[in-house]
């Protein structure tokens, strides 16, 4: 019995966690999707100056950096 | 976790930032010097020499060509990252507690402190990118908070839309920022417990504020509403979100000492605290610390984070690899479904 209850509390917390990741992971995909359509009705790049850094830097490897 | 100290403070870290790249990080602490680090190796890059007083606060554009920093000489300075030089400094009434440029660069806000006679304000000036240009000394927006408590904490939300403040009593505010009007106030942390950092997600759509009440919480930008929870067991002074694809938030708080009552079961708690940002549960933790950690923050890239301790020093750990591949059995199933 006791083995009965432990398993179907586990399955309500797999349950609910999977609950909350569809809802996390449609929550970011409408967000994500209304701040490119903002920022294209601004004129502007898909993604933000600062997120563009991370690209660059991606792109450009080591050693673009004036040392002091 | 291979740890790397930054040795070189004299007094406990206030904030610490990483550039856009992720290849510098940036400390500011009581000591009155702003430093810049190799986030690789903890080899110090360069130090900004001005300021006469503690530090509370240093933020970096997104091109690293500009350093802001504030503190108790109540001025806010902006410096040149690779030289060194300083650009410009604003002057203030009171200190600058907070400090934060807006996500393209171009706007700098600044948080004053309240104190008899003189109300929080936060101030924006607009930003000049280029380094050998003259920078305005006039505000183009000032918010004096009148009627809301202190303001601890402000940044700019995602296209510069709002000004987020968090204050001395747990809440959080939502401005216009063009207008400078409030269009939103939530009491999302407990009542007179102090909202002690707000950091945002990479694309500034949602944030985390840590508190004294012993949780950070994610909001959303557009609604404020309180998205997640995450409980610890020690007042909070910091909360960071790391970026995609990893799902984790990191804590980190801790009490001196001297306010430690000789009942509670572990003295301090000084250690950095992982959640899963999706599922609200802790993780994992990363001791080091002989100090309350005074600001923990994740590196743009994902592949490392460092904490500012009470105890003057900096801690950079690089991830190792099974940080990056631990998985829920349910986010696993996802990955499956989505064909990854």
């Amino acid at each position: 019995l006791d083995q009965a209850k432990k398993s179907s509390a586990n399955k309500a917390v797999v349950e609910y966690r999977r609950q909350q990741l569809e809802e996390w992971l449609a929550w970011r995909e409408r967000v994500e999707a209304e701040l490119v359509e903002e920022r294209q009705e601004l004129g502007l790049e898909e993604i933000s100056e600062e997120r563009a850094a991370l690209l660059v830097a991606d792109e450009g490897g080591e050693g673009q950096k004036v040392v002091e | 976790m291979r740890p790397i100290l930054l040795s070189g403070h004299e007094r406990a870290l206030t904030q610490v930032k990483f550039s856009k790249e992720g290849d510098l990080i940036f400390s500011v602490s009581k000591d009155h010097i702003p430093s810049a680090w190799y986030s690789a190796n903890g080899e110090r890059f360069g130090a900004y020499k001005g300021h006469q007083g503690a530090l509370w606060t240093v933020d970096v554009d997104p091109t690293t060509t500009l350093l802001a920093t504030g503190g108790a000489d109540n001025t806010m300075r902006l410096w040149e990252v690779k030289t060194g030089r300083e650009l410009k400094k604003w002057e203030f009434p009171t200190s600058i507690r907070r400090c934060e440029f807006s996500e393209d660069g171009r706007q700098l806000l600044g948080v004053t402190e309240k104190r008899t006679g003189q109300l929080s304000n936060v101030v924006v000036y607009d930003i000049n990118p280029d380094p050998d240009a003259e920078q305005t000394d006039e505000e183009s927006l000032r918010i004096v908070v009148e009627e809301l408590p202190r303001v601890t904490v402000a940044g700019f939300s995602s296209l510069g839309r709002y000004i987020i403040t968090g204050h001395d009593n747990g809440s959080v505010a939502q401005w216009d920022a063009k207008t400078g009007e409030l269009l939103n106030e939530v009491y999302s942390h407990e009542d007179g417990m102090s909202v002690t950092d707000l950091q945002w997600s990479a694309d500034r759509t949602y944030f985390i504020t840590a508190s004294k009440d012993k949780t950070a919480k994610l909001h959303d930008t557009q609604t404020l509403e309180v998205l997640k929870t995450y409980v610890a067991d020690t007042p909070l002074n910091s909360a960071a979100i790391c970026p995609s694809p990893t799902e984790y938030v990191i804590l980190g708080g801790g009490q001196a000492a001297m306010d430690v009552t000789t009942t509670s079961a572990r003295q301090g708690k000084f250690e950095a605290r992982f959640y899963h940002k999706i599922f609200e549960e802790e993780i994992g933790r990363v001791r080091g610390h002989f100090g309350p950690l005074n600001y923990v923050a994740v590196s743009p890239d994902g592949k490392c984070y460092c904490s500012g301790g009470e105890d003057g020093y900096v801690r950079v750990h690089h991830f190792d690899p099974p940080y990056f591949d631990f998985k829920y059995e349910v986010e696993k199933e996802k990955q499956r479904e989505l064909g990854f």
